[in-house]
């Protein structure tokens, strides 16, 4: 009967442990937020405005953010995506978790808005789910957008697309790197990441004007430029919550 | 003596009886497990099939992604074969005069040279048929996406009564009767009663090998073919905001399986296209975008067939279209248009004429 007794306790001991093992494992949620001027995203609603002082809504908002790492001190990393995408009209596009993050001090992370050359050429992502979607033509330089991002301005009827991706083959892509502070341990349990896109802010400093726009800013490298030298300042901020 | 006489009575009659008994006597596959098992054999003969489909690969042509071919119905050769015989049988439809092929013409890209098709019952449609072109990438099918696969897609022109206007009951009863079609599903699919599911079944596989890669445009890409100055003009004007056909009609398939209002009416509409699936307003008067491949001849276009010609389409871009609530941003110079020139407008056809696959269409 001891024996049993014995046996018994000694197999729950080791599911016990099984279990105990599993949980040491860190998953890390990576979730996408937007705002305007502070406030969440509210799509098709004409209540926004920009530097220039130009009415408008959000009805199309599809981008891609690529290499999203974790960087620790001793410049160890850890890349937890290669390329995600993102549309507004789909919840399930919003995050996406990595489930293994190995036990360390992380210091930072970092990641790409839109694709570098590297990445960017033309068929590269063809079984993605944007490879059509965000498709670029190549007498345009090929590869794919950056981000689509549409509504309509002043009026119901008169649309702005904001447009970014490799114009003529150049390179506008940008990294964003932000400190955090993330001691992933044993005892951790899972923590997610909120990287939030301000929309507002890629119209400000230097002011962007729809109205400017023309036939599309596809091809217009002075505007890629711009609508870059913006983002890289003010339109994504990264929280941690453990 | 007697006995004598019966006993050779007897004989002569069991006698009889064995020479009665030769003439039925049918060799044949008696293995009730081989596709020809013929239950009236008596002898084998060794000739029995044994079910063995033969697997087909689908080539991926460059720029295309992966096709997604639903697991329960693998691509076989037997499969195809049986499926393009069933797209071109007119056995199919309740008065036995129509097939999918009478609304679907290869010539014409798969579609009806007719704006509206007419059904067995002299009834039209309100949609202009689809083309079948590389619908094995579709990720929805109809004007309106209510089918999600070619399979499901197949069950509906049958029963339609604007249309085919059978039943299945019937089909699969013509079916089982006729004397080459319990054979070929025993040989494509190893069953012994044909049903409705291995009807579509069939027919989705020949519909994924209609694939159109071999255009003029694609030539010119392989370096095997210059285009005119006319033509190369309209790539520019097609793959730039000049034009800005890329967005909707991208990638190598000139399509993006999504679903977009062009502009063509102001509210209310007749036809609330995606809407009619989703129940959701923001999809009112918003449809497929259908390839480009074959464009020339698979007059007339859009959801209605509105346009009989590439040269109106090219008009109702270039006039910026109308304002409705969905209208899609992309139309982004409503009312204004894309102010192109009579030499642009003409450049733009010439360009949508290379991607005509003489082939495919069954010209060469």
């Amino acid at each position: 009967m001891k024996k049993i007794l014995l046996l018994i306790s000694a197999i729950a001991f080791l599911f016990t442990s099984c279990d105990k093992d599993k949980a040491k494992a860190t998953g890390i949620t990576i979730n996408f937020t937007h705002t305007v001027s502070g406030a969440e995203l509210m799509t098709n609603s004409m209540t926004y405005i920009n530097e220039a002082g130009e009415n408008y809504d959000v009805q199309t908002l599809k981008y891609l953010i690529s290499d999203i790492t974790l960087h620790t001190e001793n410049g160890s990393s850890l890349l937890l995506d290669e390329v995600h995408f993102i549309d507004i009209t789909d919840e399930s596009t919003f995050s996406f978790t990595y489930n293994d993050v190995s036990n360390n001090d992380y210091t930072s992370i970092s990641f790409d808005m839109g694709l570098d050359t590297a990445k960017n050429n033309s068929n590269e992502y063809v079984n993605e789910d944007f490879h059509t979607t965000m498709y670029w033509p190549e007498p345009n330089g090929g590869g794919y957008h950056y981000m689509k991002f549409e509504g309509a301005y002043n009026n119901d009827s008169t649309f702005y697309n904001t447009h970014t991706g490799g114009t003529m083959g150049g390179d506008y892509s940008f990294n964003h790197v932000e400190n955090i502070s993330l001691t992933v341990d044993n005892d951790l349990g899972n923590v997610s990441a909120n990287i939030n896109m301000e929309l507002n802010n890629w119209y400000n400093s230097p002011k962007i004007e729809f109205s400017s726009y023309g036939m599309g800013i596809m091809m217009n490298m002075m505007m890629q430029m711009d609508i870059q030298m913006n983002g890289a300042t003010d339109v994504f901020s990264v929280t941690i919550d453990k | 003596m007697k006995k004598l006489l019966y006993l050779v009575l007897g004989t002569i009659l069991l006698i009889s009886c064995k020479k009665d008994l030769a003439p039925i006597s049918i060799s044949g596959c008696t293995d009730n497990v081989a596709i020809n098992y013929n239950s009236n054999a008596v002898t084998e003969d060794g000739s029995c099939i044994y079910f063995s489909s033969t697997p087909f690969v689908i080539e991926i042509p460059y720029g295309f992604p992966d096709m997604q071919i639903p697991s329960d119905n693998p691509m076989t050769v037997e499969g195809i074969a049986l499926g393009k015989k069933l797209f071109h049988d007119k056995i199919l439809s309740g008065d036995g005069m129509q097939a999918c092929a009478s609304c679907h013409l290869q010539s014409a890209g798969f579609s009806d040279t007719n704006q509206f098709s007419t059904g067995i019952d002299g009834l039209i449609g309100d949609r202009n048929a689809s083309v079948i072109i590389n619908a094995g990438w579709n990720t929805s099918n109809f004007w309106d996406g209510r089918s999600s696969t070619l399979e499901d897609q197949a069950f509906e022109p049958i029963t339609n009564p604007l249309e085919m206007n059978n039943t299945w009951t019937n089909v699969e009863l013509a079916l089982n009767s006729h004397g080459d079609y319990p054979f070929l599903f025993k040989q494509a699919f190893n069953i012994n009663y044909i049903d409705s599911n291995h009807v579509v079944k069939a027919i989705a596989q020949f519909e994924r090998t209609l694939i159109s890669t071999n255009s003029k445009l694609d030539r010119y890409l392989n370096n095997e073919e210059q285009l005119t100055i006319s033509e190369l003009n309209g790539y520019a004007i097609f793959n730039t905001e000049k034009g800005d056909c890329f967005h909707c009609h991208s990638t190598n398939m000139f399509m993006d399986n999504l679903f977009h209002n062009n502009g063509l009416d102001n509210e209310p509409f007749t036809d609330l296209g995606r809407a009619k699936v989703t129940s959701n307003a923001s999809d009112n008067g918003k449809f497929k975008t259908p390839t480009l491949r074959n464009i020339e001849v698979s007059a007339p276009y859009m959801h209605d067939g509105r346009f009989a010609t590439l040269e109106e389409v090219v008009e109702h871009y270039d006039s910026g279209g109308k304002y409705s609530t969905t209208v899609d941003p992309l139309m982004k110079k409503l009312g204004v248009g894309l102010q192109l020139s009579n030499q642009e407008k003409m450049d733009l056809v010439s360009y949508l004429k290379t991607l005509t696959d003489n082939e495919f269409i069954g010209s060469d």
